[in-house]
């Protein structure tokens, strides 16, 4: 299993949830994924991809199957699909492997023209999940039943859960077991997102990457962290799903919305089109030594 | 802010001296940027074994061991280095889950290197002593062809 990758162009989304009953992901997903062939990019599922704890069996079909062809196409076009194992999907750790052109790991770290790129779905970071698994998945299971009550069911749950946690945490660090009291609202941080995902973030940022990209609380947004990384979140497909494009080392962040709608960010030029589906520049970007290698070749014939 | 300041972050100019062979420090260190080589002092010559790149990771063997340096590393260019003791190793893999995996995957790595060097020097030191094996069967062989030969001269005269 490569955990790092080279990869000119590549999309990051993550919780997409497909097979979720509380969101059809289907349609906006197929678009995205479109737009990730049509442009050149290979794609990062970051977690959380296919709701295998939330799952029905006829929701995942009508999500997956329209990008399932276009999935197809990736290989032919010598494109690369990465899934990166959420906690939704965890059963999926034990596929840990290639899988054709879809390559299914914990974490990718993106090497990127001269960046550095680490691409992680992040409940390895959360204290409720590392600690109290049980619990967890208590609470996701009974999430689960939620569902089939109706949407205002659920995300009672989800705030009642998000009160739950954070009752939790403020308990638990009076005894020193967890150290994150409140959610700091730092400048420019996420709101929302509680603290032990910042500290994450800047552990794995302290070994020289220069981006961070997490998914999994479902708050999209974008920081600077201490040492100069930059921290993305790329949200979850049930309201505004984000997602960070790299190309080259360069980064962009921002709604799938703006990126399907809005076009490419980082458009590529016709000859760079004909490389990245060659392997070499056009002729006449060639060197001597090739071309009199070409022309040495046309005389044999002749 | 304080909690991550714990770890040390070194910075080292081109050909500056990391640590030397036989140097009982004891830290592991992650290269942030730059580059990183490693040497060996091998019957008064120094051999190169590794060129490290970025989030690679070397002095490993000193802070679980805690036995003296067995190479010597050198700065290859501006570096910056994370420093992790005992103890910050501890706290980076409780903070970083993955640091831990992808310690194994590149110890893991490393192991599969050298059995590969091994196995290469193993099959050609066979293929030398099988070399050795023929030359002298080859050898005695004459001779004793020669031998026989001389005895028949004797016996013909």
């Amino acid at each position: 299993m490569k955990t790092t990758v080279r990869e000119n162009r590549l999309l990051v989304v993550s919780d997409v949830h497909m097979g979720n009953r509380l969101h059809r992901t289907g349609r906006a997903f197929r678009d995205f994924v479109q737009f990730a062939l049509d442009h050149r990019y290979s794609i990062c599922i970051n977690g959380d991809g296919i709701d295998l704890a939330q799952l029905s069996l006829s929701h995942l079909v009508s999500d997956l199957m329209p990008s399932l062809g276009l999935f197809l196409r990736f290989g032919e076009n010598d494109l690369r699909i990465y899934y990166t194992v959420g906690n939704h999907d965890i059963a999926l750790e034990h596929f840990l492997s290639d899988v054709g052109r879809m390559k299914v790991v914990p974490f990718i770290t993106v090497k990127s023209g001269d960046q550095c790129i680490r691409v992680e779905h992040g409940h390895m970071y959360d204290n409720m999940f590392l600690r109290y698994p049980r619990i967890y998945f208590a609470f996701t299971w009974i999430g689960g039943l939620a569902i089939l009550i109706g949407p205002r069911a659920y995300n009672a749950l989800h705030r009642f859960n998000h009160g739950f946690v954070a009752f939790s945490e403020w308990v638990l660090s009076g005894f020193g077991l967890i150290k994150s009291r409140r959610p700091v609202k730092r400048i420019g941080g996420i709101e929302g997102e509680r603290e032990c995902f910042h500290a994450g973030a800047e552990a794995t940022g302290l070994r020289g990457f220069d981006a961070v990209v997490f998914g999994h609380t479902h708050f999209p947004g974008s920081y600077m962290l201490t040492d100069g990384p930059r921290y993305y979140n790329t949200g979850v497909w049930f309201t505004n799903p984000h997602c960070v494009a790299i190309a080259e080392g360069r980064v962009w962040f921002g709604p799938v919305a703006d990126l399907t709608t809005k076009g490419d960010p980082f458009p590529m030029t016709e000859d760079e089109v004909v490389e990245s589906i060659t392997g070499v520049f056009p002729v006449q970007h060639l060197g001597t030594a090739r071309m009199s290698h070409v022309d040495h070749v046309a005389a044999v014939s002749r | 802010m304080k909690a991550f300041r714990q770890h040390e972050i070194e910075s080292f100019a081109d050909g500056e001296v990391i640590f030397t062979e036989g140097d009982t420090t004891s830290e592991m260190y992650v290269i942030r940027t730059g580059k990183v080589e490693i040497s060996k002092q091998v019957g008064g010559h120094s051999i190169g074994l590794a060129v490290l790149d970025r989030g690679s990771f070397f002095g490993e063997m000193s802070l679980l061991e805690g036995l003296p340096r067995s190479a010597t590393a050198r700065a290859a260019g501006a570096t910056e280095l994370l420093v992790l003791r005992p103890g910050s190793l501890l706290l980076q893999i409780r903070r970083d889950p993955t640091f831990a995996f992808e310690l194994l995957q590149q110890l893991s790595g490393r192991i599969r290197e050298l059995n590969e060097k091994l196995i290469f020097r193993l099959a050609t030191a066979e293929f030398g002593n099988r070399l050795a094996r023929s030359a002298f069967m080859m050898s005695a062989s004459a001779e004793y062809k020669s031998a026989d030969e001389r005895d028949e001269t004797t016996a013909t005269s």
